[in-house]
């Protein structure tokens, strides 16, 4: 008796962890779709806007230059408002950053402690602008399989400011549609609304909004001029390079 | 020159969005008033700084900064000042900047900067002892690290990305200027005179390097690469020290009661400069250092001559002092961190401040600042701020200065900072911040950048 009971919990056992399993294959094939739309290009050159919103409907405007190469090249250059124009930001591989001030003249290394601030003091901190993919920083589980969307959540594999992330990703498109964002203690802290327009061969998120519903502050960030796979090289992706 | 070269640039600007001149800059008003003395005036400069920025092509570029400026408090004595329009509202222009840049001079890799120009060594934060190139601009002592801008050809070769040799060749010698209005004083030294003897009055001659090309020239070298996550940079530098050094003081009786003249003979101390600096980050933490080892040409040795003091004696009577007989060491380190809450800590140790020179006139100085913005960024703290300086580590109760210089920044609107800040100083000895003790003062500054 004993022996049958032992067989049907280790059958049973087994079917679960097979449907887990293949909830989280699942999960797992979605959000690889889902990294290809948002990483699949070279590289990109782009300008983009930003727009913080306060909670009395003040806005403030950031204009920036950007070039990207890969997940893991990155310059960012203001180019408005004119106290910030010329301030540029280089991010390479394994967390190394360069600030250029234009007033010294120089280049500084900068603490990788930054990424604990929010980015350019909007609402997205530099953990979100990160262009790592999500399937290298998460892992996920199909939560819902919708008419329109699949509902993802995703879990950090590395110590993160977020316990979970809730992911509407477009059913037909594979592009993310809602992010909502989790605390440590599971309180709902942010929501990012995407939306997406095919440029070329490629998906671009010409729109974020990032509502911080802690301040209820709003950032849009606006993305224009794009242009993917224009050939950009490692070498565009130096301080000397940042410094020009 | 600029003028014209502006004026141009408008006109050809009409042609292409890219090519245009771009013109950019700030104003700023700094208002300085002492704790005491019913709050006299300590500092007014109301400084418009012009920016022009020009790509002539693809791989070529334009860059100029003018400080125009209004500085100083009117010194009025006579009549005759009033119809002076410079004594009256003191003002001055200078170019800091304007240099040309060609990328992929002759060869890809190699970028050329020719003009005046500022050349920025060091990793270290603001106080650079790599960092010698630019003559020291001391006008605003509480501005740590300001220099001139050189008139200087600079060539960049990039072996790699992660590369770089840096050649340096500045023509001419150009002198640090010292510090301004009530700072004036701050870097003299205590004079002290054998007892008796009353310093009636004081006169100086400085002897400058002759200007050809082999005796004022400077020049530098920096080999800079990347290697496992840190970042480093070794220097060399034939130059000048730019503060002159007393090579002789000639005593002249005037009176019968002790009362002297004293002339001084200053010159500048020709010197070789080895430098080596590194940046890293170790768990978020952002870590730098910076060394330079000052080998002087000859010993620099001090004569008092009081030959006019013995009109008797069949000899010159001279007292030797040596001020410099061997090489020496600055150097700094520092590191900071930014907080999850938005705070931002930077600590730095610097043994050896811009002006001192020689083995046992370095002083040791501890900086500290701690930052945080609250309301989106808007205000910004700085409660903790400053320095302790430590003369003699024997005798700490006698020879240390506190610095607090705390701060309050307000962003009005994107283009408009407000700062409130003081300079409150305390200790004893002989140092820069301890000269500044009867100096405490609060300090208004807007800067509107356009």
């Amino acid at each position: 008796m004993k022996t049958i009971i032992q067989r049907i919990l280790f059958i049973q056992l087994v079917f679960a962890v097979s449907i887990l399993s293949a909830r989280t294959q699942d999960a797992n094939t979605v959000l690889k779709k889902m990294d290809e739309v948002m990483f699949s290009p070279k590289d990109m050159t782009g300008k983009m806007k930003v727009v913080m919103i306060d909670n009395n409907d003040k806005q403030e405007i950031r204009e920036a230059s950007l070039q990207q190469k890969g997940s893991d090249m990155r310059i960012f250059r203001f180019t408005s408002p004119a106290s910030q124009a010329g301030i540029a930001v280089l991010s390479l591989p394994d967390d190394i950053m360069y600030l250029y001030l234009p007033a010294y003249g120089r280049e500084r290394r900068i603490a990788s402690s930054a990424k604990n601030q929010n980015f350019a003091g909007t609402d997205f901190s530099y953990d979100d602008m990160e262009s790592k993919s999500f399937s290298e920083k998460f892992t996920p589980e199909l939560i819902n399989s919708g008419n329109n969307a699949f509902i993802l959540e995703l879990k950090p594999k590395s110590p993160s400011d977020y316990s979970r992330i809730v992911v509407s990703v477009n059913k037909t498109e594979y592009y993310p549609e809602l992010m909502e964002y989790y605390d440590r203690g599971n309180n709902k802290v942010k929501i990012a609304k995407y939306s997406f327009k095919k440029i070329g061969k490629y998906w671009n998120s010409s729109e974020v909004e990032m509502t911080n519903l802690k301040t209820n502050r709003r950032t849009k960030m606006l993305m224009s001029d794009i242009s993917y796979d224009t050939g950009l090289t490692d070498d565009d992706f130096t301080v000397r390079k940042l410094k020009q | 020159m600029i003028i014209l070269f502006v004026a141009s640039g408008i006109v050809k600007a009409q042609e292409s969005d890219d090519n245009k001149l771009n013109i950019s800059g700030e104003l700023i008003s700094d208002e300085r008033f002492l704790f005491k003395d019913k709050n006299d005036w300590a500092w007014n400069e109301n400084r418009l700084t012009l920016k022009f920025d020009k790509r002539i092509t693809g791989n070529s570029k334009f860059y100029s900064e003018v400080w125009i400026r209004n500085i100083g408090l009117p010194c009025i004595y006579a009549t005759s000042d009033l119809y002076n329009k410079g004594i009256i509202d003191p003002y001055n222009m200078e170019i800091r900047e304007a240099n040309i840049n060609i990328y992929g001079f002759i060869t890809k890799n190699l970028d050329l900067k020719i003009g005046r120009q500022l050349i920025a060594w060091g990793t270290a934060d603001k106080i650079n002892p790599t960092g010698n190139l630019n003559p020291l601009d001391m006008e605003d002592v509480l501005d740590f690290g300001r220099h001139r801008g050189s008139d200087a050809i600079v060539a960049n070769y990039y072996f790699k990305s992660d590369f770089s040799l840096q050649g340096v060749y500045i023509p001419f010698f150009q002198p640090a200027n010292l510090p301004a209005g009530i700072f004036a004083n701050a870097l003299n030294p205590t004079m002290e005179l054998p007892d008796g003897m009353t310093l009636l009055g004081f006169s100086d001659t400085i002897q400058m390097p002759r200007y050809n090309l082999s005796e004022s020239f400077t020049a530098g070298l920096r080999f800079k690469g990347f290697f496992k996550g840190v970042d480093f940079s070794l220097s060399y530098i034939r130059g000048y020290d730019g503060l002159p050094l007393t090579t002789r003081n000639t005593f002249i009786p005037v009176d019968l009661s002790g009362g002297v003249n004293i002339k001084s003979q200053l010159s500048f101390m020709r010197t070789h400069i080895v430098g080596a600096d590194f940046a890293t980050d170790i768990a978020g933490i952002g870590l730098w250092g910076e060394l330079a080892l000052f080998i002087p040409d000859e010993n620099v040795i001090m004569t008092n001559d009081l030959s006019s003091l013995y009109p008797l004696s069949p000899v010159p009577v001279t007292i030797d002092s040596i001020i410099i007989d061997k090489p020496y060491i600055k150097f700094i380190i520092g590191g900071d961190y930014n907080f999850r809450d938005g705070s931002y800590l930077n600590l730095q140790y610097l043994h050896g401040f811009f002006h001192e020179k020689g083995a046992e006139s370095l002083n040791d100085y501890f900086f500290l600042r701690y930052e945080k913005s609250i309301f989106n960024q808007k205000l910004k703290l700085a409660p903790v701020s400053g320095a302790l300086i430590v003369t003699d580590w024997k005798n700490i109760k006698d020879s240390y200065t506190v610095a607090y210089l705390p701060q309050i920044t307000y962003t009005a609107t994107p283009d408009v900072e407000l700062t409130l800040s003081a300079a409150i100083f305390d200790g004893k000895g002989d140092n820069l911040f301890a000269n500044m003790k009867d100096y405490d003062m609060f300090m208004f500054r807007m800067k509107y950048s356009f």
